[in-house]
């Protein structure tokens, strides 16, 4: 009895667990559409005060140079939910001391979107204060040359935030999946 | 001598500004910007700009449209309306209407250097090029090295050529090197442009020097706003403003240490004229000022047509074209991206 008891328990936990994060996989996907929007509308309005020679196809860099951002995997040990974390802003000149990574640790469901929340404000902010973040930032404008319109800076911000926001999504749709399976073994087991 | 072009000026100049006038009153009104801002789809824009002067030049495009290719038929129709001035045109008209396209030209030289600094292909980047800046060896830009090279090999045939005297150097070509390139040619040009419209005299220096002083002020103004936060220095900035309009010089030593945008409006808030622009706008704010000044300038140009028996009207004209160009642009992309109710964050009405 004690033990139907716990085994009830421990299903509820996996129940609500899927839901949760199926919530914020959802509430994710909305953020994620609503600041791409913004971010094109941004680039538009960019356009229209730089001028459509400034702000074209045309000037970006084809040169080889290494990549401002990187996205790493981690898997756990039985390769169920892979984890990812974005590498911002790690240029050749700044290698050694990565300047931020995202999502590294996996959360708890109970704490997980409230943390999720704190992490993008805290990295927005913190980032958005780091010198060396604000010459890489810098550095990936200079393609539209160096005196540019604060629109185009407000447009790189808000295609970093959809960035991230990409990011916090792939780890919670493995979470979603990783929660699914958990939970449907759980109830094939029940059948048997 | 002022006051007596009426005599005169209809020898050289009448039909052209009679034509110049003509295109004036085919600029879009309030009814067309209305109705172009209730179009759902980039078809529907097509549908009630073949109504308008840009219908001929968009009928032939097939679905499903672009809003750049909408911006390029528009361009077209300007610059089919300037050739045709200009080939009617005697001097002294020949050679204001040229000075009109120096600016163009200078965006094209920068942009051809720029891309070729990215290792982008000539032809792609000539095709991005504005149609009214250019000229016969622009391709040969792709091979300059640096500034010396530039001027040497392709500028010096140009009539961009007196411009390069203050920014000739043997560094290689930088981002940095070439938007100051950018901006001392751009610096170099107006000042020209006002030396040529003063020796003009008459209502044509009277009215071109307003439009001019204005065109500076708000240089020296974005320039200052998109400098703040970069590696820019406060000499390096102040080189940059123009020898002319209401903030030269004391203005100028102000804007030159401005660090962020309030320091800017306490600036111009010394100036009347520039009262009204700022006053549009919230502390902090700058994402409106680039509507605040389109219209500003405007106003101004549609006042140039309120005179008659001067140049200004054909420069005045340009610049209203263009910005319904820019207007068009902007209800094209709002369009586009479903986002209709931003329509009126950037649309300037002419009339």
């Amino acid at each position: 009895m004690e033990e139907d008891r716990r085994k009830d328990d421990e299903d509820n936990k996996l129940a609500l667990q899927f839901m949760d994060s199926l919530h914020n996989y959802l509430s994710l996907t909305h953020s994620l559409s609503s600041t791409l929007r913004q971010g094109w509308l941004e680039l538009a309005s960019a356009k229209h005060s730089m001028g459509t020679s400034r702000v074209n196809t045309s000037v970006l860099d084809l040169k080889s140079h290494s990549a401002s951002t990187t996205l790493k995997i981690t898997e756990n040990d039985d390769g169920t939910q892979p984890q990812f974390t974005l590498q911002k802003w790690v240029s050749s000149e700044h290698e050694s001391t990565k300047l931020e990574d995202k999502n590294e640790h996996p959360q708890d469901s109970d704490t997980k979107s409230s943390a999720t929340e704190a992490t993008l404000t805290k990295n927005l902010t913190g980032l958005a204060d780091n010198d060396e973040v604000r010459k890489e930032r810098d550095k990936s404008l200079s393609v539209f040359g160096v005196l540019i319109s604060p629109k185009l800076r407000a447009t790189q911000l808000s295609f970093e935030k959809a960035l991230e926001t990409l990011i916090d999504i792939a780890n919670m749709r493995s979470s979603v999946l990783n929660s699914f399976t958990q939970l449907h073994k759980e109830v094939e087991d029940t059948k048997e | 001598m002022y006051g007596f072009e009426a005599l005169s000026f209809n020898i050289h100049g009448g039909y052209l500004e009679a034509i110049v006038r003509g295109h004036r009153s085919g600029l879009l009104t309030t009814a067309d910007y209305n109705n172009l801002c209730q179009c759902e789809t980039l078809d529907d824009i097509k549908m009630h700009l073949s109504a308008t002067e840009y219908g001929p030049y968009l009928q032939n495009e097939p679905s499903p449209l672009h809003t750049t290719t909408i911006v390029e038929k528009c361009t077209l129709k300007l610059v089919d309306d300037y050739k045709h001035m200009l080939c009617q045109a005697t001097e002294p008209l020949s050679t204001f209407l040229e000075y009109i396209t120096y600016g163009h030209m200078i965006d094209n030289v920068v942009l051809i250097v720029t891309g070729t600094l990215h290792e982008r292909d000539v032809q792609e980047l000539l095709e991005k090029c504005h149609p009214l800046g250019m000229f016969d060896s622009i391709a040969t830009l792709a091979v300059a090295q640096n500034m010396r090279e530039l001027y040497r090999l392709v500028l010096v045939d140009t009539p961009l050529a007196p411009y390069f005297s203050e920014c000739i150097t043997s560094e290689d070509l930088d981002d940095m090197n070439i938007e100051i390139m950018r901006n001392t040619l751009y610096k170099a040009y107006l000042e020209d442009f006002y030396r040529f419209c003063q020796k003009l005299g008459g209502a044509t220096a009277e009215i071109m020097s307003d439009l001019l002083a204005f065109e500076a002020d708000r240089r020296a103004v974005n320039i200052t706003i998109n400098s703040i936060g970069t590696e820019l220095t406060r000499d390096d900035r102040r080189k940059l403003y123009s020898n002319f309009g209401l903030f030269y010089p004391y203005g100028h030593e102000e804007l030159a240490v401005c660090e962020d945008i309030d320091q800017v409006r306490a600036v111009m808030e010394k100036y009347p004229p520039y009262q009204s622009i700022f006053a549009k706008l919230s502390y902090g704010e700058s994402q409106m000022l680039d509507k605040a000044f389109y219209e500003e300038e405007v106003k101004r140009h549609c006042l140039a047509f309120e005179q008659q028996f001067h140049y200004a009207v054909f420069f005045a004209y340009m610049r209203l074209r263009e910005q319904e160009i820019r207007n068009l642009m902007w209800i094209s992309e709002c369009v586009a991206q479903n986002q209709k109710s931003r329509v009126h964050d950037s649309v300037v009405f002419i009339f």
